[in-house]
């Protein structure tokens, strides 16, 4: 069954696959299925648990229907030529009962716009914020709201864009073999399992619940953080934001500096001030932050981070095949761990910087 | 007999609908098989125009099936022109066999646009033996600027590598004279109904093509002019030239040349 990312060059992936049964359990327990890519990301647990908990699908949407959700998942993968997740989504519809023809004619009913009006303001607004970023926001905020799509409900849709940006870039980056998932659908073993997976995948799935607001402070994105106050994004995300500060593998400064660089490149308005007085809490003074974001490099960057702030610029926009390469070069020079926050971290800061850009900057 | 007349009639009639019925089914399969590569060629056009021009306007061009008109993508924009032209091109143009020409020319515009590539410039047109390209014009790029230098360093060096090749079959050496301008200017598609391409479009691209020009005055590869090294990483090695007139420009141009 040939896809439209078919074409799309995709590199060996340099990392191996580490096994973490508390991992494996922690994921089971949530999405009720196996999910093999997480083991690539076991040496940073943070990241593998942000897959989990920040997966739209599992309690944390309270208005968007989940077909139109999967569709948006669809097209955002097919924008960031994620071969891995693209071919995901399709083996999710797959084995919930659709046909091979059904997606196909799905596909293509993308492109031909056959789809209901909402559903249609959905997928473009998906498409465009993957393909414009912040500069889109304000066209596409208004897009949506025309289309009669409320407040809660957008934010939920940029969510799920965002969220969708950040697992693209890290199987993407990462190279996670997509050849496994693409043929999943052709294999017997996954055609005699279908009924029962479906079975699962039904049950699995759930509507989040109404939160108490509560009090939130992790600069710097505070901000973003409070408007899904009342919504189970809020504590989610704050959850995952929180372990991606606290992880031990790289320095709070080079983490800070990943999110400046990609704040920059995507001319994001939510992050910068915020993050410039993080930095400058880590000891850097204005002008050294200044060079940094001017030139992505300064004297008194410590070689990993010399490394990894030219290395995020790069995460902005990017071809999977050439920013593969990259990191199997960078991947000589910074431990499997390392390499991975620092692709967490900038993919996050995508995902994070396009969402501030729709429901903080336009709203 | 009648009865089994018309059984029969009944029967050829029915095997008759049954073969047309079968051979309308298979040229719908046909049709559909069509319509499935069709959109998925449309799809990876689409993904690959992407490349070419902003998002925005390739989205357009697919939503309405036609160009949109010039004003409905032009917009003003701050971008990085980079012009780049080979020396001494005539006179190697007449001493080299057409087809070793072609074969010289197009490994040569090869290696340039790689390099241009590789550091985010948009190469838009081929004028002649010049190439011209664009840095920040499609996607926003606050790096512009460095990029577009580190671009000419890395042609540079391209180029030498490739004379090396040329030398070895005794084929004369190439020499590159680039110029690089950074300031505003028209971007959209332009060009006639019949043909039209992303551009960018300006003062600031013809001052990086008279930039160029003065490569030969000043006996160097790569000049940039003052507003670009505004912008530029101090830890580029430039020198300050003479001011020169330009045509088409009320002041002497104040450049530098790239040393590394």
């Amino acid at each position: 069954m040939s896809t439209v990312l078919d074409h799309v060059a995709w590199e060996p992936c340099p990392f191996e696959p580490q096994r973490d049964r508390a991992l494996e359990a922690y994921a089971r327990r949530k999405q009720r299925i196996p999910n093999p890519a997480l083991a690539y990301f076991a040496p940073v647990p943070w990241l593998a648990r942000a897959l989990v908990d920040l997966h739209p699908e599992y309690g944390l949407l309270l208005r968007l229907d989940y077909g139109v959700m999967e569709l948006v998942q669809l097209v955002v993968s097919q924008e960031n030529s994620c071969r891995f997740c693209y071919a995901a989504v399709r083996a999710m519809l797959w084995a919930q009962g659709m046909s091979r023809g059904r997606i196909e004619r799905i596909e293509q009913d993308l492109a031909r716009a056959d789809l209901p009006p909402r559903t249609m303001a959905a997928i473009a607004f998906g498409r465009s914020q993957s393909r414009t970023g912040p500069a889109g926001a304000v066209a596409a905020r208004e897009a949506l709201a025309r289309a009669g799509i409320g407040e809660e409900e957008m934010r939920e849709i940029a969510f799920a864009v965002a969220l969708t940006d950040f697992s693209n870039r890290v199987h993407s980056i990462t190279a996670i073999p997509s050849r496994p998932m693409e043929r999943l659908p052709e294999q017997l073993h996954a055609r005699l399992l279908r009924p029962l997976v479906k079975l699962i995948l039904r049950r699995s799935r759930f509507r989040g619940e109404r939160m108490p607001a509560a009090a939130v402070s992790i600069p710097p994105h505070s901000r973003l953080v409070r408007v899904y106050e009342g919504s189970p994004i809020a504590p989610a995300l704050a959850r995952a934001l929180e372990a991606l500060w606290a992880s031990p593998v790289l320095t709070r400064r080079c983490k800070l500096l990943i999110f400046a660089v990609v704040s920059r490149g995507l001319s994001c308005q939510t992050c910068p001030h915020e993050i410039v007085t993080a930095l400058r809490r880590e000891g850097l003074s204005d002008a050294t932050v200044a060079q940094v974001l001017t030139h992505l490099e300064a004297s008194e960057l410590d070689p990993v981070e010399r490394l990894l702030v030219p290395f995020a610029r790069e995460t902005i926009w990017y071809e999977p095949a050439t920013i593969q390469r990259r990191v199997r070069a960078l991947r000589v020079q910074l431990t499997p761990a390392q390499l991975l926050e620092a692709i967490g971290v900038a993919s996050l800061a995508n995902g994070l910087c396009r969402l501030g850009a729709m429901v903080v900057d336009a709203s | 007999m009648t009865r089994w007349a018309l059984f029969g009639a009944a029967l050829i009639l029915l095997v008759a609908l049954a073969g047309a019925l079968y051979r309308q089914s298979r040229r719908a399969a046909g049709l559909r098989l069509q319509l499935d590569a069709a959109t998925l060629e449309l799809q990876q056009l689409q993904a690959a125009c992407s490349r070419l021009a902003p998002a925005g306007v390739v989205q357009r061009l697919v939503a309405d099936g036609a160009p949109p008109s010039p004003e409905a993508t032009a917009e003003r924009k701050i971008a990085t022109a980079l012009f780049a032209d080979l020396v001494g091109y005539t006179a190697m143009s007449e001493r080299l066999e057409p087809a070793v020409l072609a074969r010289v020319l197009n490994g040569y515009f090869q290696r340039m646009s790689d390099a241009i590539h590789e550091h985010r410039g948009h190469v838009s047109t081929f004028l002649g033996d010049g190439i011209l390209a664009y840095f920040g014009a499609i996607q926003p790029n606050p790096w512009q600027c460095d990029d577009a230098v580190r671009a000419a360093l890395a042609m540079r060096a391209a180029l030498e590598a490739y004379n090396v090749e040329l030398t070895a079959e005794g084929l004369p050496a190439l020499a590159l004279g680039v110029g690089i301008h950074r300031g505003p200017g028209l971007a959209g598609l332009i060009g006639s109904r019949e043909r039209m391409e992303y551009g960018f479009v300006g003062s600031t691209v013809n001052l990086a093509a008279r930039v160029q020009g003065l490569t030969r005055v000043h006996q160097v590869d790569i000049l940039v002019t003052e507003a670009l090294r505004a912008e530029l990483d101090p830890r580029f090695v430039l020198a300050l030239m003479p001011a020169e007139p330009v045509k088409g420009i009320a002041e002497p141009v104040v450049t530098y040349a790239v040393k590394g």
